[in-house]
């Protein structure tokens, strides 16, 4: 099919090296790609290139956010699902990728990545 | 603005980054060497130390550091302390020919957190040890030298002291609330002008958070996000108190560049200050052309943070207004809210690109 570039799997190591709340960066055929586990065990693969203006977005804060919220309250939530880049700040939805709160959301690009066999395989 | 669609890369052309913020390692304890053993004992004594921020607790970067966690040197110490680093990651990456070092530290405290005296050695002593530690690591690296703005006199002398070093490309003048067409600071704009170097004005880092420094019109903010978007207002009262005092007839060699003040707000300002002159121009006869002129001739800004309207193109669009010659290219490395050149101002036609990025600058600095 037109458009469809062949997927290869890459493997990236060990799953037990894949730590909650953390990125390990590797690189496959010249490319970053940054490597977490949520909370829920599910693993994450993105490409560390910020949508905005490039930065090295896996190395951000992974944590949670203050939800848009009435003046005077502050609700913290999606405690680890969040991905904060080191320059500007902008946020990333872990789960799906899309920046925060946004009408028009920027999008991480994102790999499937899984496990088998012990070992955590990411399709580029 | 997405630019996910177009890879970083860098420019093809020549880049001049008016702004880089150096941090001295060790604090205090790395300018010893450059102070009389007096200052050291005295400042060993109350047991003093430089922090990265000058802040309150309500103006803390919200996500914990204004310096970019991801430039911190591999060998140790916050972003920008290690000067061999900030060349492999700042400049070769993004292949800068020269970059203005501006330190805030040094800046704060002259301004705001040192008394007078204490400032003035602290000023010499952060100079020298940049001079020395920094300046010799590469040629590529120019210098913005401080003054210790709470004393013209004393500020003038350091000008005179080591203004001729031929990487020093201009003077960092930590602003007080005092408007720069104020005749407090005609010693300083006397000698800057004397060894032909521009004077370059950035926030030194207690702006709006304590008394000394500049502070937002119309009273104190709440938060770090109200603060960091008025911090353009000083640059707006200091052109227009420039033009109008008349500090360009009385220093008409004089060059002011603002760094990290914006720039879209020239295009009203200068409009309104066009107007009113035009008004009014006998209140301050030595005022003899439109005050868009003397800005034309005398004064830059550095581009960082580049607005981002949500369509692009209605900043090239302002930009061109503005007209091309006004504008220097600026990243503010290592800090969160850099611009690095490959991503920056896409849209304009590369020979005006070049002019940003490079002549502007070039013209400005004391670079020859
Ligand atoms: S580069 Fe990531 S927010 Fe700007």
């Amino acid at each position: 099919m037109a458009n469809v570039r062949e997927k290869k799997e890459v493997s990236v190591g060990k799953a037990a090296d894949f730590a909650v709340g953390q990125f390990k960066i590797v690189e496959i055929d010249g490319r970053e790609i940054g490597i977490t586990r949520l909370k829920s065990g599910e693993l994450r693969a993105v490409r560390n290139h910020c949508p905005h203006k490039g930065a090295p977005v896996c190395k951000g804060i992974v944590g949670g956010t203050w939800l848009p919220c009435g003046p005077g309250e502050m609700v913290y939530g999606r405690d680890g699902e969040v991905l904060v880049c080191p320059w500007h700040g902008f946020e990333f939805d872990l789960l799906t990728g899309s920046e925060l709160f946004q009408d028009k959301p920027l999008k991480l690009l994102m790999y499937a990545a899984t496990e088998r066999d012990g070992e955590v395989v990411v399709s580029v | 603005m997405d630019t996910a669609a177009v890879p970083r890369q860098a420019t093809q052309f020549k880049v001049i980054d008016c702004d880089v913020h150096p941090y001295v390692k060790d604090g205090l304890k790395s300018v010893f060497p450059y102070m009389p053993e007096a200052w050291v004992q005295r400042f060993m004594r109350k047991r003093a130390n430089v922090s990265q921020e000058a802040r309150s607790l309500k103006y803390l970067h919200p996500n914990g550091a204004v310096n970019r966690d991801d430039a911190r040197p591999p060998c140790g110490g916050v972003s920008g302390s290690d000067p061999h680093y900030l060349v492999q990651d700042l400049l070769e990456k993004n292949k800068i020919e020269h970059a203005v070092l501006n330190c805030l530290q040094t800046g704060s405290l002259c301004s705001t957190l040192a008394s007078t005296d204490e400032s003035i050695v602290l000023c010499s002593a952060f100079n020298d040890f940049l001079i020395n530690e920094w300046l010799t690591v590469d040629n590529r690296l120019k210098f913005a030298m401080s003054v210790p703005s709470q004393d013209p006199q004393a500020s003038a002398a350091e000008i005179r002291r080591i203004g001729k070093h031929s990487q020093i490309v201009a003077v960092s003048l930590p602003l007080l609330n005092i408007l720069m067409g104020n005749r407090y600071w005609w010693p300083i704009y006397e000698a800057a002008q004397e060894v032909d170097l521009p004077i370059l004005v950035h926030v030194t880092g207690p702006d709006s958070i304590f008394y000394g420094p500049p502070i937002s019109a119309g009273g104190i903010p709440d938060s770090y996000v109200e603060r960091y978007v008025t911090l353009n207002q000083a640059g707006e009262s200091s052109v227009n108190s420039l033009v109008f005092s008349g500090i360009f007839e009385k220093f008409p060699r004089l060059k002011v560049i603002f760094v990290e003040y914006g720039f879209l707000w020239l295009l009203p300002l200068l409009w309104r200050m066009d107007r009113t002159w035009r008004q009014l121009r006998h209140e301050v006869p030595w005022v003899k052309k439109s005050p868009v002129e003397y800005v034309h001739q005398h004064i830059r800004f550095s581009t960082q943070p580049i607005d981002e309207p949500r369509d692009p193109k209605d900043l090239d669009k302002l930009i061109e207004i503005m007209g091309y010659d006004q504008l220097c290219f600026s990243t503010d490395y290592p800090h969160w809210d850099n611009d690095m050149p490959g991503q920056s101002l896409r849209g304009l036609p590369s020979a005006e690109r070049q002019k940003i990025f490079w002549n502007n600058a070039y013209t400005t600095f004391r670079m020859a």
